[in-house]
């Protein structure tokens, strides 16, 4: 049949290009986890061997045991992982819980200041942070937050809450408004519309804001780099740190760097079902 | 409304939160556990008791330590002298942007920091470092290697730093493939490199003779010192004035990096290349020479699972315009006391039992570590393990720091950026002189 | 009348008074970002205005406003100037573009969806450096994935330099940067095009639009707003790019891909020389301040009119 035939050239199309965007996306990161399997003299062959001849453990190996006793960087890397999971956790919910009122008040409650608290958070993202590094090193350091995990969720909350607060606010302005004007006139306060109608209307773009949150911490890697050195160094920063005089350390960031973006992205293929279009469907009729 | 209470709860938790989270920049004291050195005893009044001391030391780990010698030998001091020490040791650039900072900002964290011979003017022109002449016995550097010693001095003429790390480089070359090419010794001169380099081509044995490490990054200016040096050309004079602009020997350096380009005795690849990937090159057998090589090396060409050159490789004496114009380049790292330091004299006792003689020649046994002392150099035991440092004392007696200016980091900023340009092809060696020249004005005999 | 609908509005709850509660629900946040900023960029302004280089004390003052005049005349710091725009520009449109057409194919339906729609953070939750030193290697030029791919596939006959090449080295450290910044876009569009009654499509089939046309005139229009937010927040980051160039290519070759935060960097960190480096901040900053605000000013007033 001529309907049918063109039906299954479209999904045949939908397919390749779906594979062309997998593709795309996953291409580097394949070759990223080969050259963690690899030793270096192998990745230095030419013509380029795809897959190791003799695939090697060594770069994880020597990312946990190495430099004196025996685990002692497996405890270092242990230890960064779990700094980064608690930084990264505690600003994702303290910058979604103060981003969503803030948001909400940016795009529904006329006040005025709105106009200028929006312009005010623009203009400090617009400031790089490499220059504002240094001064605030000598904060952190008389308020004892150098090398703390609060002082790096403080810092971390900086950066993330005018992400939330922007990217929240977008999802609250496509959200119809008349949904919220009958709520209010049949005496809902502004709080209960948020709670019980804008909310539950935007929960993938929430769910989408929460996962950005947490990756935003999760790689910070400047102020971390310079603010925290054994007791709260994040991952990142000790990834960074797998360099000699000479160069980086490829094989041991490639392994280290396939580890660390591994919690994001199993955070991702756990939410990402919160991001499809059932939730929403029913409540917005 | 249920709703509203839990609201309410959330919103006036969200905001203590924010508020704690806000105020906690300015509220100060109750001592948490920061890695910074603890400042009690001071203020007790009872008689000092014997309470042990902590100093927080900071420096990158030597490459070639792989088991962790530093380390056990700064558990020995501790062990021995009876201070805790809180060490730090990761890489070079983390180092320093971690040290910087705090020195910037006066801060009093550490007690003994990495002092890059890189940093010595700069650092004596902030005055962030303790002149360590108080605390010296009279003839402590005597037997060390001289060179070494004063590169760490500033211009007061006190002496700021104690060499941790000889990071001086050396010249290898591949035996196997030069003889493959049809020679039995290495070069003398650049003009005899050239010449093997492109005999080596033509016969098939590589395909360049050098991969050199001339990306435009801060090791570009390392490299730039070290040709003018086997040129004999001049960068600076002790005033600071200008001479590489005016110098022929200078120029002729630049011209012949240039000109090893042009006439495929180097990779063009190198034009992006780091020192690791020269090295990596080098150890695949991809090319004849190794310019500038560490002092490790020969330990890594052992190691199959990077090198393919194991039993090739020999030191030799750095080629110069002429013989006798060999030279090399060192690139030593030292420790120093920053100046606020609270723990000076605890500080002084690690440096000291860091640098001493007996500790140098354990990690020179342990990791191959080049030593700062000149007699050990000759030790029997040492020599039968490291056959090839009978090679290096030659090469070390012409081994030359980089320039000493309060503005080096504006001058590797310019230097690279115009030799880069003039590796490339984009301009001659000359305009990239005067470029410099014109770049760095502003700090003209300005030592 | 007046009056009384005035003494009612004293009389509301806080709750729902919205001058109020709208002060009242942004203060947190704002006093959480200000905390950590306020006294840095105060502090690191009035730097700007001194010479102050740590390693030449003697030379200490304040200038005015003669450092910024200096950047105006500084080439190299103007060239990097033109590189960042240009960097974060073609990024931000490339990102923009892709990340919308990639959404649009993962809001169909297919096998394996969630998967794809999951997998698509993985560039964005790499870690900048580890994304950095990735691409150094498939980027190099004897021994790179790149080249290899390339000569495989017959598309290239030798082995290219292309970090050597200012060209390719421009394109190939803003090819790095968009796929490792577009995920955000398509999680962003994706998200937003959930939220898009199906109703309206229907309708417009009804009415036998295109396919073209429904997307112009219903999932455009509604996703707009939160496109605008990604678009202008990607062209923020590109400003602030640091670790993907410093590692690639440092700038070179011979600084054209030199981005200001390299100049920043090198000047503050490496030269010392703090109160340069702050005006530099200060001046780019200033370059994007004001595109940016009118661009702000557009999109809010846009979004308030919906």
């Amino acid at each position: 049949m001529h309907l049918s035939s063109r039906r299954t050239l479209r999904a045949l199309l939908l397919y390749v290009i779906v594979l062309m965007i997998v593709i795309w996306t996953i291409a580097p990161y394949l070759w990223l986890i080969i050259s963690s399997f690899s030793s270096k003299i192998e990745l230095l062959t030419v013509p380029l061997r795809w897959l190791p001849s003799r695939p090697t453990l060594e770069n994880y190996r020597s990312l946990f045991f190495e430099y004196g006793e025996q685990s002692v960087n497996a405890r270092l890397f242990i230890r960064s992982l779990s700094n980064s999971a608690i930084i990264s956790l505690s600003t994702m919910m303290i910058a979604v819980v103060l981003g969503v009122l803030a948001a909400y008040a940016i795009a529904r409650l006329r006040f005025r200041g709105s106009q200028w608290m929006i312009l005010a958070m623009m203009t400090i993202q617009l400031i790089p942070p490499i220059i504002l590094v240094i001064p605030l090193y000598v904060i952190m350091r008389q308020a004892k937050l150098l090398d703390t995990h609060l002082g790096l969720i403080i810092v971390d909350l900086s950066i993330a809450l005018p992400l939330v607060i922007w990217l929240i606010r977008s999802y609250f302005a496509s959200i119809p408004s008349e949904l919220e004007d009958a709520a209010r006139i049949d005496g809902c306060t502004y709080l209960d519309a948020l709670f019980r109608i804008v909310l539950p209307l935007s929960g993938p773009g929430l769910v989408s804001v929460m996962i950005f949150a947490f990756i935003a911490s999760w790689n910070e890697y400047l102020y971390a780099f310079i603010y925290t050195n054994v007791n709260a160094k994040t991952l990142p920063v000790l990834i960074g740190e797998f360099s000699t005089k000479l160069g980086l350390e490829y094989l041991k960031i490639a392994a280290a760097g396939v580890l660390a973006s591994l919690p994001p992205v199993v955070l991702a293929l756990i939410f990402q079902r919160f991001i499809i279009r059932g939730l929403t469907a029913g409540a917005i009729k | 409304m249920r709703r509203n209470v839990i609201f309410l709860i959330l919103a006036l938790l969200t905001i203590l939160a924010a508020f704690l989270a806000a105020c906690a920049p300015t509220t100060t004291p109750t001592p948490t556990t920061e890695p910074g050195p603890p400042k009690a005893e001071a203020t007790t009044a009872a008689p000092p008791q014997p309470a042990q001391e902590k100093i927080t030391v900071i420096f990158p780990r030597h490459e070639a330590d792989i088991t962790g010698a530093f380390e056990a030998r700064v558990r020995e001091f501790e062990k021995t002298i009876g201070i805790q020490v809180d060490l730090t040791q990761s890489d070079w650039d983390s180092v320093a942007d971690r040290v910087i900072p705090e020195m910037a900002t006066g801060g009093s964290a550490y007690d003994v920091v990495e002092f890059d011979n890189g940093w010595v003017a700069e650092w004596c022109g902030a005055g962030w470092v303790t002149p360590l002449n108080d605390f010296m016995p009279a003839n402590f550097t005597d037997g060390m290697i001289p060179g070494l010693v004063d590169l760490f001095s500033c211009p007061d003429g006190k002496l700021y730093g104690v060499v941790w790390n000889n990071d001086t480089r050396f010249f290898y070359y591949n035996a196997a493939k030069l003889e493959a090419a049809g020679f039995k010794e290495p070069p003398r001169t650049w003009q005899e490199f050239k010449q093997m380099s492109l005999a080596a081509k033509e016969k098939g044995v590589v395909q360049y003779g050098m991969a050199p490490s001339w990306n435009q990054e801060w090791a570009l200016a390392n490299e730039f010192h070290f040709w003018t040096y086997t040129f004999g050309g001049k960068i600076v004079d002790e005033n600071g004035c200008f001479e590489f602009n005016k110098d022929p020997n200078t120029l002729a350096a630049l011209q012949f990096m240039i000109d090893s380009i042009k006439e495929g005795v180097a990779n063009p690849a190198g034009l992006t290349y780091d020192q690791a990937t020269s090295q990596d090159a080098f150890l695949k057998g991809d090319t004849l020479f190794l310019p500038q090589g560490i002092a490790g090396l020969m330990a890594y060409t052992q190691d199959p699972s990077i090198s393919k050159v194991a039993g090739q490789v020999e030191v030799g004496l750095v080629p110069g315009a002429t013989p006798d114009l060999s030279a090399t380049l060192t690139l030593p790292e030292a420790y120093a006391i920053p100046v606020n330091s609270k723990h000076k004299e605890a500080a002084w006792k690690f440096i000291q039992f860091m640098t001493s003689r007996e500790n140098n020649e354990i990690l020179a046994k342990e990791i191959g570590l080049l030593p700062i002392w000149t007699d050990l150099y000759t030790d029997p035991d040492l020599l039968a393990k490291y056959p090839f440092w009978a090679n290096f004392q030659a090469q070390l007696a012409t081994a030359r720091g980089l320039s000493k200016l309060t503005w080096y980091g504006d001058f590797v900023d310019v230097t690279i950026a115009e030799v880069h340009k003039a590796l490339a092809g984009e301009q001659t060696a000359q305009q990239a002189l005067d470029n410099m020249a014109k770049g760095l004005a502003q700090f003209e005999c300005k030592p | 009348m007046l009056n009384l609908m005035r003494a009612k509005n004293l009389y509301r709850p806080i709750s729902d008074n919205p001058q109020v509660l709208g002060l009242l629900l942004t203060l947190p946040a704002l006093i959480a970002i200000l905390a950590v900023v306020f006294f840095p960029i105060v502090s690191s302004f009035w730097l700007s205005l001194h010479q102050k280089d740590l390693s030449r004390p003697q030379f200490d003052a304040f200038i005015g406003l003669k450092n910024y005049f200096n950047l105006l005349h500084d080439s190299r710091y103007l060239n990097s100037l033109w590189v960042t725009l240009r960097f974060s520009l073609t990024s931000v449109i490339l990102e923009v573009v892709l990340g919308v057409s990639t959404a649009l194919v993962l809001n169909q339906r297919f096998v394996g969806r969630g998967f794809v729609r999951g997998l698509m953070i993985l560039p964005w939750a790499m870690p900048s450096i580890v994304n950095a030193a990735m691409w150094k290697w498939i980027y190099n030029a004897d021994y790179g994935a790149l080249n290899a791919l390339l000569t495989q596939l017959h598309l290239i006959d030798s082995y290219k330099i292309w970090l050597a090449d200012p060209k390719w080295a421009t394109i190939l450290i803003i090819l790095a940067n968009v796929w490792k910044e577009t995920p955000f876009t398509v999680i962003l569009v994706l998200a937003a095009l959930q939220t898009i009654p199906e109703d309206l499509y229907e309708a417009a089939r009804v009415d036998g639009a295109s396919a073209w046309r429904s997307f112009l005139h219903i999932t455009l229009p509604l996703i707009a707003p939160v496109l605008m937010v990604a678009a202008m927040l990607q062209f923020i980051w590109g400003f602030q790019t640091f670790e993907l160039v410093y590692v690639v290519t440092g700038g070179g070759p011979f600084s054209t891909t030199e981005l200001t935060t390299l100049r920043i960097y090198a000047t503050t960190f490496r030269s010392l020389r703090f109160g340069y480096g702050a005006a530099m901040a200060y001046l780019t900053s200033l370059a994007i301040l004001i595109p940016a605000v009118f661009y702000i000013r557009s999109a809010y007033r846009r979004v308030v009119e919906m």
